[in-house]
């Protein structure tokens, strides 16, 4: 198993890194149930102020129950957690945490507006937010139309409005895009997208790689309730390599060398290498090979997809 | 959370059709075809009553005079199954849709939710049952209008009295649904045993044992749920009936089925508020 865990990402001046402030931080958070099966397992999780944290794992990891223990949905077995500076699903926390855990409830005999409306109610938030919501998620169109009547995706939109109805410090979404068309899927990313643009932290669970590469700026991978690599996108998929095929192969493999170094410099049979070096020398590596008398028949960056290595993470196949 | 659980049941058509339906079913059952049979009775229908007694001397029970005791001994138990559903669709389908998650992930605390609800469910039994008084009073006087007879409802202490009795008597059905349906997350089962337990358990369980004889039937059932609402509703006294003996007094007195009924209330809520506190939400 490989266990990666790197600093957090600089993705604003001042913001987000080790050091920062922690919006969501557990430490040796347990679930373990009365059949002997560990949902979660002693993980240890900082989200920071600014970020969109996007957590990754394959169905079944403990992705949800995680969640659900931050939201006090469910009690842990073991280990502590705070949100928002609180205890997890306190008043204290929950006013500042907006949340859709799997697909989001609403009643179905009220429109979309009378179900945000009763939600701003418990809420303890003044009324003109709910038309703000409704209109920042685009239903205000359908907004005095019955919630039974919505699409998946429209359910979706209604659900991101309830989390927003508390101008919430920290946003938590569970699967946020499942069960969507494309489109659908499109136009919830690139709202949370935008909802992560200010100070606020969004925390998504996913197990759609690309979805997550697109909007988190930091992720955590889990498997097995535990969390097996953290950092950037980029800090996951690791420096890109160079991809060269050439003849005749010892004297590729002199001129690789003398540009890259042995320990950087990889032979995989049939005349092919990886080297790891700066890819904006690629051009001068490729003239110092043709220079030495090597017919160069591959020359490209090779970038481990964010797929490869949630497979090799987790053991499984990523979700696109 | 008051304000917010009136909001959700106002706008629920389910609480209202229910509400509905008891109080059509009231005048039907309790009043119109009622009147029918005894104002045009089957033939036969006098054998085994006491000479010179027929079944339109039973007509004085659907007069106002007698519309409290009317009203509590025909709805005690068959009133209180509405009630029982109303608490279990309060609580039931908020598993049911899943919005039990949303409620307990917005600001308020467990508890506070529920005794919100549970506020609110009070309101419901509330509504319903002036509203059923309203229609028994409205049906007797009609039929006293039809019949010719003087309306003269019972003092006004007796029928605020009968109010109250029946308050607690649907609101023990209704917490009674209401803990069911947390017990087990969903309003079908806990309907299907609620209804059982209403209308076949305790009922069939003393009935048989009732052929035994003896006292210590009784002593037993003094402590159960349906006989205390008989108890409170039998306070009110009995439709007297020319030529028909008065029945005989209950087996515990008022005070005794008015404690009891409230120490079931304390002890579901007690239930649902553990469960409810405790539980882990995972629907």
């Amino acid at each position: 198993m490989i266990t990666a865990v790197v600093e957090a990402p600089i993705r604003r001046p001042l913001l987000p890194g080790v050091g920062g402030e922690k919006v969501v931080e557990t430490r040796g958070l347990t679930k373990r149930y009365g059949t002997g099966i560990v949902a979660v397992d002693s993980l240890d999780l900082s989200v920071y102020r600014g970020e969109v944290y996007g957590f990754l794992g394959p169905n079944g990891a403990g992705k949800t129950t995680t969640l659900r223990m931050l939201l006090g949905l469910i009690r842990p077995s073991a280990g502590i957690a705070t949100v928002a500076g609180a205890a997890p699903g306190s008043p204290a926390s929950l006013s500042k945490v907006g949340a859709i855990v799997e697909t989001p409830a609403f009643y179905p005999y009220m429109t979309g507006y009378d179900n945000l409306r009763l939600l701003a109610t418990y809420c303890g938030v003044k009324r003109s937010r709910v038309d703000e919501t409704l209109a920042e998620v685009e239903l205000t169109p359908r907004a005095h139309h019955k919630f039974s009547t919505y699409s998946l995706g429209m359910k979706q939109r209604l659900g991101i409005a309830g989390a927003l109805l508390k101008e919430p410090e920290l946003l938590i979404l569970d699967e946020p895009t499942n069960g969507l068309d494309p489109q659908g899927m499109a136009d919830v990313r690139n709202l949370i997208i935008e909802l992560g643009k200010g100070d606020r932290t969004v925390l998504i669970s996913s197990h759609l790689l690309g979805e997550v590469e697109l909007m988190c700026t930091r992720v955590g991978v889990i498997r097995k309730g535990k969390i097996v690599a953290e950092g950037t996108v980029d800090q996951l998929r690791g420096a890109a390599t160079l991809a060269v095929r050439g003849t005749p192969e010892e004297t590729a493999k002199a001129v690789l060398i003398d540009e890259a170094g042995a320990e950087n410099v990889t032979a995989l049979g049939d005349a092919s290498f990886t080297v790891r070096v700066d890819l904006q020398r690629t051009a001068e590596i490729n003239k110092h090979l043709v220079d030495a008398g090597v017919a160069v028949t591959e020359l490209r960056a090779d970038e481990r997809s964010l797929e490869d290595i949630f497979m090799e993470l987790t053991g499984t196949e990523g979700g696109l | 959370m008051f304000r917010g659980e009136l909001f959700k049941v106002v706008r629920r058509p389910g609480i209202w059709v229910l509400i509905s339906v008891l109080l059509v079913l009231a005048i039907l059952i309790g009043y119109a075809i009622t009147w029918l049979i005894y104002t045009y009775p089957p033939p036969g229908s006098n054998q085994g009553l006491p000479p010179g007694t027929t079944l339109a001397d039973f007509k004085v029970a659907l007069y106002p005079q007698n519309f409290v005791r009317q009203t509590l001994s025909q709805w005690g138990v068959l009133g209180g199954v509405f009630a029982l559903i109303v608490g279990v669709l309060m609580q039931g389908s908020e598993y049911g849709w899943g919005t039990i998650k949303t409620l307990y992930t917005q600001r308020s605390g467990r508890l506070t939710m529920l005794f919100g609800k549970i506020a609110a469910l009070a309101v419901v039994v509330a509504v319903m049952v002036v509203a059923l008084f309203a229609v028994d009073a409205g049906a007797s006087s009609l039929v006293a209008l039809v019949d010719g007879k003087t309306i003269s409802f019972p003092a006004a202490d007796v029928i605020a009295k009968a109010i109250v009795a029946a308050f607690l008597i649907f609101g023990f059905w209704a917490i009674f649904g209401l803990a069911l349906s947390t017990v087990f997350r969903q309003s079908a089962m806990a309907i299907g045993l609620g209804l059982a337990y209403a209308l076949v358990v305790e009922v069939l369980i003393f009935g048989l044992l009732g052929g035994l004889g003896g006292d210590i039937v009784k002593k037993i059932q003094q402590w159960f749920p349906i006989a205390n609402t008989s108890y409170l509703s039998e306070s009110f006294g009995s439709i007297r009936v020319r030529g028909i003996q008065g029945q005989t007094t209950p087996y515990a007195d008022a005070t005794h089925a008015v404690v009891m009924l409230f120490l079931y209330v304390a002890a579901f809520t007690a239930i649902t508020a553990y469960l409810t506190r405790t539980r882990d939400i995972t629907a």
